[in-house]
């Protein structure tokens, strides 16, 4: 466990953890060799291993000294993510001993019990902080007198008023415990949703490092909330392989819920920078050889002609780039950059990543319907079903005319965003680039949650990473959004009617919305 | 050597019914607080001692006559003579017809319970009632978790979902004290309710709604489990069963409706 305090960096604890071997399982692999597992490592994006090798070391030593590893974990203390400790305050230094002794009597604000022995010791304020008072732990606490003293250096003795946090990053010690412990097998290491277990699944379980999470009760340019995390976690997924840990109690939660945040923190982190980083792929330097090549073959093809028609002072044309040459100069190119805007583009990161993370816990960000629920009545279904039919919302061409998920939508090919290339299948993608199915809505299955607010939440922002948009606020009014619940949530209990035929068993009237 | 031997038996006996003799008070014995928290749950206990005890009976009875023999063996004088015995007639028609009647005995003995488990809420009563319990939810194991639909309050249980169903997922609760019944159905593979204080553990099985009969006495949590080994989270399939008054269950009844239906419209704080 380090702590990154902006530039100073210093270890806290290191708990590696490793994969305890069952009984049963050790005999069984007695001879493979049990005992710890792999070493937990965190990966690295596609596009990072893409970059020209010095880019490519850049970012993953500032990935390194921003997040650490698995097993040395970096709390780096400017993003939103609540790493845990219990804050105490210095009251006064006790007094009577000499030379400084190395005990102080503090309150403490938060959990008292993280006041053990050996618990490690931050000094945020005063003369303690920083670099030198790295190897502080708790040597004893009075919970009567109130008197902390700790192991480590003596000076420089801490003033009155100094703020120091004790047992930093417990909590997301602890989330990382629970993490490998339940969700790590699916979601992988690193959160990039490839796990052992995960190429048996569909749906896959989510990448985080899009930072990109589906159920939310946010708008639709805010991240996932605390809470919805805490709901996803405590109920499960319904349709998808993630189950409910309901029982893991609400102190795991909070922390694996921390955890999580903390991996896509990371994971985005890594994306923003390697978008940053675009120019400096070996791609893009194969790219500029070959472009020169043709150039200069062209070139010389206009060169040779006019040697031919006989004039001497054709210009010949300059040599194409040698890969070599095009590699030297990319990388002088990225050391120019490295000293001069690198830091920057960090810091820019970084600074939007924190921003938007709070932004998501803030009581603006979360959906709140302006009026209750319209009563579900067959008034308000009819109104939700010309809605849903209508080309405001256009439900109909991915959900179905029957709200089973297969629209027409499904059956075409789509452009994969950004490209004019097209997914080798048919049917809708996510951001991730998995198929993806719309949602049929006649099963009663609700993946988001079955409030009605959770259907209401979906309509108004849309469900993010995929191609559900969010009609709120733009294209339909609240009042509309709910009859389009009170519609689509009585799809499971309606049996679809029997179409009307004639004698002779022809289809006379079909259940769609007159045109218009 | 012999008489090492000999004694080395006896005493593993010994030390094997000692065992067994304290474990309840160690808490070696029966899961939770050792006691069974159902009506059937006690008669099935019943069931366990009465065999246990016929069971260390045999088992004394064999073992106090393996220890005699081996110790006569090894203390048998040279000028002593064994006896040579070539079968017995009576005594084998004795050792099958004891153990046939004790099986027997079992069998018949242990049927009302059997029956009280898995048919009588099936059938009528010698008044001609039926005795079903109350269906109180449809419990659907899947991998890897339990998710339960409740009808609404006050309202029978429909074999399929209706709109102001209640649904909770590793969470079942129960009224306690009468008999209710579970609907248990699974979503993909072979799972098991086991509720181990209430002594319940039956199958689930694909495209079967089975359902189960129990009680709960007290008003308290018990664990619940899979135990059928269902793929690689089976572990994970760890919920309660929320055992609670009447009074207690409707009013779980109602917040979880309220929290199920919630529109998430607040009336904006008035300023004050």
């Amino acid at each position: 466990m380090m702590f990154r305090h902006s530039s100073n960096h210093r270890s806290v604890t290191t708990a590696p953890w490793q994969l305890v071997c069952g009984l049963a399982l050790g005999i069984a692999s007695g001879l493979a060799g049990c005992g710890t597992g792999p070493k937990a490592e965190f990966s690295y994006r596609e596009a990072t291993q893409k970059l020209i090798p010095v880019a490519r070391k850049a970012i993953k030593d500032t990935l390194e000294d921003g997040f650490g590893t698995p097993h040395n974990l970096v709390a780096w203390e400017r993003f939103p993510v609540a790493y845990g400790g219990a804050k105490a305050s210095v009251v006064a230094a006790a007094e009577g001993v000499q030379p400084a002794s190395k005990t102080i009597s503090v309150s403490v604000e938060g959990d008292v019990s993280k006041l053990v022995s050996g618990a490690s010791v931050l000094w945020l304020t005063g003369t303690r902080a920083g670099e030198k008072a790295a190897a502080d732990t708790v040597d004893t606490y009075d919970t009567k007198t109130k008197t902390l003293t700790w192991s480590g250096s003596a000076e420089p003795a801490p003033g009155v008023g100094d703020v120091l946090i004790v047992g930093f990053g417990h909590a997301l010690q602890k989330g990382r415990a629970v993490y490998m412990k339940n969700c790590m097998h699916c979601h992988g290491v690193s959160g990039d949703g490839n796990g052992s277990t995960a190429q048996f699944l569909n749906p896959r379980p989510r990448d985080y490092r899009l930072g990109v999470f589906k159920f939310t009760s946010t708008l639709s340019a805010e991240k996932v909330s605390r809470d919805d995390l805490h709901r996803v976690v405590k109920y499960g997924i319904p349709g998808t392989y993630m189950p409910s840990f309901l029982l893991l109690g609400e102190e795991e939660t909070k922390s694996v819920v921390e955890y999580v945040r903390w991996l896509a923190m990371r994971g985005e982190f890594e994306k923003r920078t390697d978008d940053d980083l675009g120019d400096f792929t070996e791609d893009s330097i194969v790219d500029t050889v070959k472009k020169s090549k043709t150039a200069f073959d062209a070139a010389k093809v206009a060169y040779d002609a006019t040697l031919k028609a006989g004039d001497k002072d054709a210009v010949k044309p300059d040599a194409p780039i040698k890969l070599t040459d095009a590699r030297k100069s990319a990388t002088e190119a990225f050391a120019k950059f490295q000293a001069s805007d690198l830091d920057q583009a960090v810091e820019d990161t970084a600074s939007f990543l924190a921003e938007a993370w709070t932004r998501a816990d803030d009581e603006a960000s979360r959906i709140a319907p302006t009026v209750p629920r319209v009563a579900d009545d067959a008034a308000s279904r009819e109104r939700g079903r010309l809605l849903y039919m209508s080309d405001k919302t256009k439900c109909y061409t991915c959900h179905g005319l029957l709200g089973k998920g297969n629209g027409a939508a499904t059956e075409d090919f789509w452009k994969k965003p950004g490209t004019e290339e097209l997914y080798p299948r048919r049917g809708l993608h996510d951001a991730w680039g998995n198929p993806l199915q719309p949602r049929n809505l006649t099963l009663g299955q609700y993946r988001g949650g079955r409030r009605p607010v959770d259907v209401f939440r979906r309509l108004y922002a849309g469900i993010k990473g995929t191609p559900m948009p969010g009609f709120g606020k733009t294209a339909l009014k609240d009042e509309e959004i709910w009859d389009i619940v009170n519609f689509v949530m009585s799809l499971q209990y309606q049996s679809p009617q029997p179409a009307k035929t004639n004698a002779g068993g022809h289809v006379v009237a079909t259940d769609m919305p007159e045109a218009k | 050597m012999g008489k090492l031997w000999s004694l080395f038996f006896v005493f593993s006996a010994v030390i094997a019914v000692a065992l067994c003799w304290f474990a309840p008070d160690w808490n070696w014995w029966f899961p939770g607080d050792g006691k069974a928290h159902s009506t059937l749950g006690g008669k099935i206990d019943d069931l366990f001692h009465l065999i246990l005890i016929i069971v260390a009976v045999t088992f004394i009875g064999t073992q106090a006559a393996l220890g005699y023999v081996l110790w006569r063996g090894a203390t048998i004088k040279p000028e002593e003579k064994a006896l040579f015995s070539h079968g017995s007639h009576s005594l084998e028609v004795i050792w099958t017809i004891v153990p046939s009647a004790v099986l027997l005995f079992i069998a018949l003995y242990q049927l009302d319970v059997w029956a009280q488990f898995r048919i009588k809420g099936a059938i009528r009563d010698s008044h001609g009632k039926m005795v079903r319990p109350e269906p109180v939810a449809e419990l659907t194991a899947r991998q890897f978790e339990w998710r339960i639909r409740y009808p609404a309050k006050g309202k029978p249980l429909q074999p399929k979902p209706q709109p102001d169903d209640i649904y909770s997922v590793n969470e079942l609760h129960i009224p306690s004290g009468r008999p209710v019944e579970v609907t248990l159905r699974t979503d993909d593979v072979q799972h098991a309710i086991f509720i181990p204080e209430l002594r319940i553990k039956q199958d689930a099985v694909a495209s079967l709604k089975i359902p189960v009969w129990f009680d709960a006495l007290d008003n308290r949590d018990y664990e619940m489990l899979c135990a059928e080994l269902c793929g690689w989270g089976h572990y994970k399939m760890k919920a309660k069963v929320v055992a609670r008054s009447d009074e207690d269950f409707d009013a779980w009844k109602e917040q979880a409706s309220a929290e199920q239906f919630d529109d998430g419209f607040r009336k904006p704080v008035e300023a004050k």
